[in-house]
């Protein structure tokens, strides 16, 4: 028999490091020239100084190093996927396994909150310009982080009532428990971010209309994704984020269904799995169209999920919901064009990527074919004085690369407020 | 454990089942204790020091430091000799002959006048003990009457050594304090007054970590502290470099060394037999570890003599000592180049780093590739080899000779671990 993890929902998934663990792992560290880990970050949280700084038993510098670098430094280090990112450029791989830097870095996040740090600060004089930042995700709170630290004056609007985009509702939170998240947000907000909730840009308010300077859209994807499929309609089909949402807000008065089938090979197929799981799904399956080997999914993330009981089946794709009013099963083809499945049952949740609203009617910017904003490397669009960045620009990556894209988005609307006051 | 082997040593003529045994401290302060050490495999205890002086000791009294986060690199202790009833210690030394006649129970004594030197040295015989070992160096005695404000004293070192050898027919042992320049005159006054052997080292005065709630070293006793005694794997090079000077000095040639300082495993006794102790004391590893570590010491030191054919442990004590030679003997004519194995290098970058910062800049760095590659400035020093994290990377190379000198058949070492 195989020792399954039992859990609860909001239990964190993995233990963190105190000072002297901490201080072993960074032991471990080859502390490298021109350190490749440090390369391999998408956001440049730069883990070669960190790790070094907790080498040398300067805690607080690595979370000042963390934090200046990337502002959501708290999440990412939970959700990141390390494996392809800056562990598979450790150079520790070369003699054992890499160090554990995600695990670091969470330490260093948790000592500057046992030390009450301010790692980041605003000027005390603002410049005479208003930005707003559309959606409260990663690459919204990285881009008005940036701004805010250089005084411009920044307000974020947020459609939900709280603030953190997808890292608030749309992934487990044993994965990345809540305050986590709100650590990070309360960094953005001590730098004098103004944040305005339960408003939906384009349809509560317009933006065009209050006086901005410059926007920037982080808006993310929000937009429902069920396959072209019979039986889509019936009770107990759920898509990703509305599911993953409902288990966050309800938390374990959610109850998900007995038998759980998730369809999807990502993050967030996982994630909606774990969620059932730990909500008391007594089978839950995740089922792809494809072999884990294509699936995007963190090897991390597919490890925890199979060490909770979780299953996982490839080279199937959906073809019918079965049952009556309800969910009662559901019916796949394989890829090879032989294989057949069906599976019983009560809820079904499809994790096959989120779309983007329409964002051409809500700011006017030109749209891809699938929707997403067309928008340049440093997050220009087709609008002088709109920039666009993070899953609504890339279709959906990483809260990293948002991160990175976001902060490069405030260079961008920097360079063109600075502009713009040389012609003054 | 598999191998058996016959370690038996005589010290100071008596014979001994092997040469390692407890050192004078906590870790052999009672019966109990001894006899749970004999049982695991201690060859012999020297008993924790007795005094007519009973200790009075403070709280907390240890402290340990680490390095980058591997702990006890080395040891401090505010504790002075026993805190029993001098008569109570010679009882336990007494049921511990009784109980345990092959083992070989030292008496560790330390007294403040002629008189209780003399005292101490009757009861010692009396209670059966094999040996006597004068304690002259506790760095952290309440009195300076006592401890190593003796043992720099060279004057009361062989009075006191005269007044204990001559009440006694055991031998007598003289325990050194290396908190001292030189450490030969003090032995030679030793074996003056009449002491056989030596003991070296006691701990080294020292303060290890600060604390910064009270501003003081640590162990923090009522808001301040004590420089006292260091010991541990730290403290094991100065230990050895002791022993390796009594050892070399002609005017203590025959006499017998117990080694002490830093030892944890089989090497580390190999270590200090080679420069030549005769015997080796343990307690810093043992209050780490337990005594349970001597199982290891006594297996691995059987499977290297085996290794190396070795019949008699004595065959190794002294033998590195003629390859111990003043700095102006060494051979200067040549260098040594490392070479770097770049299928085992992964590409860190230290040996770069460190010879920039700390050598000769004889390193350039691909940073495309990331790899290393030795330049003409090299001068043999073997930094690099030594902050290389990956084994068998660097490796002694080439051997260049310098100008205008001439090539002879060198040694050098070719395996590191």
């Amino acid at each position: 028999m195989s020792k399954v993890d039992k859990r609860k929902y909001t239990e964190e998934a993995d233990y963190g490091f105190n000072l002297r663990t901490a201080r072993e792992e960074a032991m471990r560290c080859l502390l490298c020239i021109d350190a490749p880990c440090s390369k391999g970050c998408p956001a440049g949280t730069d883990p070669g100084s960190f790790i070094r700084s907790i080498r040398f038993n300067n805690v607080k510098g690595a979370a000042e190093t963390i934090r200046k670098n990337n502002v959501l430094g708290g999440s990412c280090a939970r959700i990141c996927p390390y494996d392809r990112l800056c562990e598979e450029e450790c150079s520790r791989c070369g003699i054992d396994k890499p160090i554990r830097i995600g695990r670091l870095q969470r330490f260093a996040i948790e000592q500057e909150k046992a030390f009450k740090m301010k790692t980041l600060e605003a000027p005390k004089k603002k410049k005479p310009y208003k930005v707003a930042c559309v959606g409260a995700g990663p690459a919204s709170l990285a881009c008005a982080a940036k701004l805010a630290q250089e005084g411009y004056q920044v307000t974020i609007y947020e459609a939900q009532d709280k603030a953190g985009g997808v890292l608030t509702y749309g992934i487990v939170p044993s994965r990345l428990p809540e305050y986590v998240v709100q650590q990070d947000i309360k960094t953005v907000k001590d730098l004098g971010v103004k944040f305005v909730f339960n408003t939906k840009v384009g349809r509560d308010v317009d933006l065009n209309e209050l006086g901005f300077d410059a926007i920037f859209i982080g808006a993310g994807l929000w937009g429902t994704h069920l396959p072209n499929i019979p039986g889509t309609d019936k009770q107990g089909v759920w898509t990703a984020i509305d599911f993953l949402k409902k288990g966050r807000i309800e938390k374990e008065s959610f109850k998900p269904g007995e038998n759980v089938l998730v369809i999807g090979g990502g993050d967030v197929a996982v994630d909606c799995a774990v969620t059932a799981k730990l909500l008391g799904a007594k089978n839950v399956h995740i089922v792809y169209r494809r072999t884990i080997e294509e699936a995007p999914a963190n090897m991390t993330e597919f490890k925890y999920a199979l060490k909770l009981g979780i299953g996982i089946t490839t080279n199937m794709a959906p073809s019918e919901v079965l049952g009556g009013k309800n969910v009662e099963g559901m019916k796949f083809k394989g890829r090879d064009g032989v294989s057949e499945l069906k599976l019983k049952a009560d809820a079904v949740v499809f994790a096959i990527g989120q779309k983007p609203e329409d964002m051409a009617a809500i700011a006017g910017v030109k749209v891809t074919e699938k929707g997403n904003i067309k928008a340049g490397k440093c997050g220009k669009t087709n609008l002088a004085k709109v920039f666009a960045a993070g899953d609504i620009v890339n279709g959906g990556k990483t809260a990293v690369e948002a991160v990175k894209e976001g902060k490069d988005a405030a260079d961008s609307i920097i360079a063109y407020l600075k502009k713009k006051e040389g012609v003054k | 454990m598999a191998v058996k082997k016959d370690l038996s040593i005589e010290y100071l003529g008596v014979k001994c089942e092997n040469p390692f045994f407890l050192s004078s401290s906590p870790v052999g302060g009672n019966y109990d204790m001894v006899s749970k050490a004999f049982e695991t495999g201690w060859g012999g205890v020297f008993f924790k020091t007795i005094g007519i002086f009973v200790a009075d000791e403070c709280s907390p009294r240890f402290d340990q430091n680490n390095k980058a986060g591997v702990p006890w690199i080395g040891f401090k202790n505010m504790e002075q000799i026993s805190d029993k009833p001098t008569e109570k210690n010679f009882e336990f030394i007494y049921k511990l002959k009784r109980d345990y006649p092959d083992k070989v129970v030292v008496s560790s004594v330390m007294g403040s006048s002629e008189e209780e030197w003399e005292e101490l040295g009757k009861m010692s015989e009396q209670a059966g003990a094999d040996m006597i070992e004068c304690n002259f160096s506790c760095p952290q005695m309440t009195s300076h009457a006592m401890g190593s404000d003796v043992g720099t004293n060279l004057e009361l070192v062989e009075k006191y050594s005269r007044a204990i050898s001559n009440i006694t027919k055991l031998p007598v042992i003289a325990k050194m304090t290396p908190n001292i320049t030189v450490m030969e005159p003090a032995a030679i006054a030793a074996i003056k007054g009449g002491a056989k052997g030596i003991s070296a080292i006691n701990t080294v005065k020292s303060i290890t970590s600060m604390d910064y709630e009270n501003m003081t070293g640590m162990p923090v006793v009522n808001g301040v502290s004590s420089i006292s005694g260091y010991s541990g794997a730290a403290v094991k090079p100065i230990g050895m470099r002791f022993i390796a000077n009594l050892a070399s000095c002609p005017d203590l040639a025959g006499v017998h060394l117990s080694g002490i300082g830093g030892i944890e495993t089989w090497n580390d006794c190999l270590d200090y037999l080679l420069v030549g102790a005769r015997n080796i004391q343990v307690t810093t590893a043992v209050m780490q570890y337990g005594y349970r570590i001597i199982e290891d010491m006594i297996n691995g030191m059987a499977h290297f003599m085996n290794e190396r054919g070795i019949r008699d442990i004595s065959e190794l004590i002294g033998i590195a000592l003629p390859k111990l030679v003043p700095a102006e003997e060494l051979n200067r004519d040549f260098k040594v180049i490392p070479k770097i194995d770049l299928k085992k290098c992964v590409g860190c970058g230290r040996c770069y780093v460190s010879c920039y910062d700390a050598a000769h800049q004889a390193i350039d760095w691909d940073d495309k590739k990331r790899r290393p590659a030795i330049n003409d400035e090299c001068v043999g020093c073997h930094l690099c080899l030594n902050v290389c994290p990956v084994k068998d990377c660097i490796m002694p190379g080439e051997i260049k000779w310098k100008e205008g000198r001439k090539p002879v058949d060198i040694k050098i070492k070719q395996h590191y671990v």
